[in-house]
């Protein structure tokens, strides 16, 4: 279980969170939409202390920090509780695709190289990417890029998966293959927070949606509840703007 | 011996008057390196049969040997080669009417050009395209392109390269001593010897060239300030 | 001026001259190390912004990049042993090579300072936060991830040091060393043909120029494999997304090497 509690954040003088409280339960697939300049990626970062937040508590799992007294080694050890996956993919250029999900591996789990291997080339199967272990992310497309991100992720077999709007960086055309392998995750009963603009892949994935807005949560609940009877007049006028794509494809 | 730092001053008066040398050097180094790297960029840039060749070979050859020794190259050669072509076809000319600081003017240009023709060369090729396209499309010829598109653009990107350059042959005009040339480098030697200060001397000589440096740097960053108002955007 | 034009001396300079090639590219390696080492010793402090260290990190560099390195060499060799006095130090015994060595690795560390500070920051700050997503620590952000890449950016400037570094060493001959320069000069003056013998060194210093140029760009495609495109595979996405990112990694290169784009000696 996630909880936050309270989670305050300002950029200099701008206030971007203004107090937010949230729970996801094991196995939820929580999708947080949002106009721009909600707050709802810094929110995304701030579990995974990308952001420092300003006030707060966050518990993951059986791990509980209080922002206020977050030093190095408490950080580090959230962090080591939640994954992420980036807009940017930020894969490390540097290295193979397979040697992007080894990483963690070797480095933060310390498993031996050929266990590292063998699990790394089995979840970049399970994306897709099987037969492009040793592509450097420079030879990949976006959509192979992101699917690399994801496996990387998975690696690391975190409480919880955050996903930075994972798909608003790629061509129209390779979405679809990004959204297929996050539903497929979420099956399989995997801990998500997926910001994204996708309204139809919320209504399908989603177990529980959140609507921010000015840097709080306008209104949460079932996707059903959210987005077809939406009790805010924000959230209406939000989800009226982003023409709703039922029959997205996988 | 101990630091004697009152000297320090008294050196840096006495240096002072070389400072004049030093600049003209650098100014003729650098005007004329301009003109012959701009050529040979160009003749690099459009493959110009020949001189395109020869100008990657002065290139190459420059950029890879040290600039003594060009001087000492251009010092002793030149002579030699002017003598030979006087005798030759009966020019009357003799070398020795070479003062010595047209040697370090001609070596130092030469080596200046290669330098630069890399720096106007990189900046040429930093210029998008499509303004070249845009150019033509408006109906200009390529040397207007050239001047009122390419030229100005390039000219921007590379003010910190040029004035890289420029520093450079700055430092580099302290080689002019080698051919007896009496510029602030020189200077500083003479008034070390002659009082046995050697390292006051050459600190007051080092704090003129760092000075030196500072103000091109200066310069440099209003320069640059200047020309890329066009690329900030926004009102002005 | 000296004996007629001689084209069979330059060829007999060659072996002659080669005998003091081993002490300039000693000079290059002992400055290199130490500047390697000065280098970033002046880096950190700026990248880690040090109250205190960070200016004199900026005034050290300062000097290095805004005087004449024939200056400097003086000064060092005349001014460090009166400096050491002072502290009790006796070090005017110690040989010209290491006057010259020190010299030239203080001068070449204020370069290196600045391209490794540079390649550095050029390493996307995206690179970092996906470390951290991963469970790195902050070092282990740095060795593993942040490092690697910046060699790479930093190996082209690098080369440029490295290359300016051998023709800089053409002047300590003016401390009397008798290097490649300072070994022409002698056999110039021996034999009169002053020519021949520096055109046999400037044929000398081009070729190991080459040959260093290559082997470092050698270094740089090692390095750098991870941004290079394949030929077999990938689809029709791969041009529209590769050639932002390539070009940008020029861009990279093309601001760390602002560095040292002038004339060097």
């Amino acid at each position: 279980m996630i909880k936050l509690k309270n989670i305050h954040k300002s950029f200099g003088r701008q206030q971007v969170l203004k107090g937010i409280d949230l729970t996801v339960q094991k196995g939820e697939v929580v999708v947080i939409l949002g106009p721009s300049g909600s707050g709802k990626t810094t929110l995304l970062r701030c579990v995974n202390y990308l952001e420092k937040p300003g006030d707060g508590e966050i518990l993951i799992g059986d791990y509980h920090l209080n922002c206020r007294h977050a030093g190095k080694k408490e950080i580090h050890a959230l962090r080591q509780k939640s994954a992420m996956v980036f807009q940017q993919y930020n894969l490390f250029r540097h290295k193979t695709a397979v040697e992007n999900v080894m990483e963690g591996l070797l480095v933060v789990k310390k498993l031996s190289k050929e266990e590292a291997y063998r699990r790394s080339a089995e979840l970049l199967e399970k994306v897709g990417l099987g037969s492009r272990l040793d592509a450097y992310p420079s030879q990949l497309s976006g959509g192979q890029q992101q699917r690399v991100g994801i496996a990387r992720a998975l690696a690391l077999e975190p409480e919880v998966i955050l996903f930075d709007e994972p798909t608003s960086a790629l061509d129209p055309e390779l979405v679809g293959e990004v959204l297929e392998v996050i539903r497929r995750i979420a099956a399989e009963g995997i801990t998500m927070i997926v910001v994204t603009h996708e309204i139809g892949f919320a209504r399908d994935v989603a177990n529980h949606i959140v609507f921010m807005d000015g840097g709080v949560i306008v209104e949460e609940g079932s996707p059903a509840e959210v987005l077809s009877r939406p009790k805010e007049e924000r959230t209406r006028q939000f989800l009226k703007r982003i023409t709703p794509e039922p029959n997205y494809s996988i | 011996m101990k630091i004697d730092l009152t000297f320090i001053w008294t050196a840096f008066l006495q240096i002072l008057p070389a400072i004049p040398t030093t600049l003209v050097i650098t100014l003729v180094s650098v005007l004329a390196g301009f003109v012959i790297g701009l050529l040979a960029a160009l003749a690099r840039i459009y493959k110009v049969p020949v001189l395109g060749q020869a100008a990657s070979a002065y290139v190459t050859f420059i950029r890879g040997t040290p600039m003594l020794t060009h001087l000492l190259l251009i010092y002793f050669g030149l002579p030699v080669l002017l003598d030979a072509l006087s005798a030759q076809f009966g020019w009357g000319f003799k070398s020795a009417s070479i003062p010595m600081i047209g040697f370090a003017f001609i070596s130092f240009s030469i080596t200046a050009g290669a330098y630069m023709s890399e720096v106007i060369r990189s900046g040429l090729l930093a210029v998008d395209r499509g303004q070249l396209e845009a150019a033509y499309s408006v109906g200009m010829t390529t040397p207007q392109a050239l001047r009122r598109i390419i030229f100005p653009q390039a000219l921007s990107v590379s003010i910190p390269n040029l004035s890289n350059s420029v520093i450079g042959m700055l430092h580099g005009s302290t080689l002019a001593f080698t051919v007896s040339v009496v510029d602030i480098n020189a200077k500083a030697q003479i008034v070390a010897s002659t009082n046995w200060k050697f390292f006051e001397a050459y600190i007051a000589a080092a704090l003129i060239f760092w000075g030196l440096t500072l103000l091109i740097e200066r310069l440099t960053a209003v320069i640059e300030k200047r020309m890329n108002l066009y690329n900030r955007g926004g009102i002005v | 001026m000296g004996a007629p034009f001689d084209l069979s001396f330059i060829f007999r300079f060659f072996p002659k001259l080669l005998d003091t090639l081993g002490l300039t590219l000693l000079i290059v390696a002992g400055s290199l190390a130490a500047g390697i080492f000065a280098g970033f010793l002046v880096a950190l402090p700026r990248m880690y912004n040090v109250p205190v260290l960070k200016r004199f990190s900026q005034v050290y560099v300062s000097f290095f990049r805004g005087t004449p390195i024939l200056i400097q060499l003086f000064l060092f060799y005349y001014g460090l042993p009166e400096i050491l006095k002072l502290a009790g130090i006796d070090i005017s015994k110690a040989p010209v090579l290491f006057f010259v060595i020190i010299t030239y690795g203080l001068n070449t560390g204020a370069f290196l300072s600045e391209t490794i500070r540079a390649s550095v920051t050029a390493v996307n700050r995206g690179q970092i936060e996906a470390a951290y997503a991963v469970g790195m620590t902050g070092y282990q952000a740095f060795s593993r991830i942040v490092w690697p890449q910046a060699l790479a950016v930093a190996v082209p400037v690098f080369s440029n040091v490295v290359l300016a570094l051998l023709k800089d060493t053409s002047l300590a001959f003016t401390l009397g060393v008798m290097e490649l320069t300072g070994k022409a000069q002698t056999l110039g003056a021996l034999t009169q043909h002053f020519v021949e013998a520096y055109i046999s060194l400037a044929l000398i210093y081009l070729v190991i120029s080459l040959v260093l140029e290559r082997l470092l760009k050698l270094a740089e495609r090692r390095l750098l494999r991870h941004e290079q495109p394949v030929s077999t595979g990938g689809g029709r996405f791969r041009l529209w997304f590769r050639l932002p990112r390539a070009r940008s990694y020029r861009q990279l290169i093309a601001d760390a090497n602002a560095g040292k784009g002038g004339a060097e000696l």
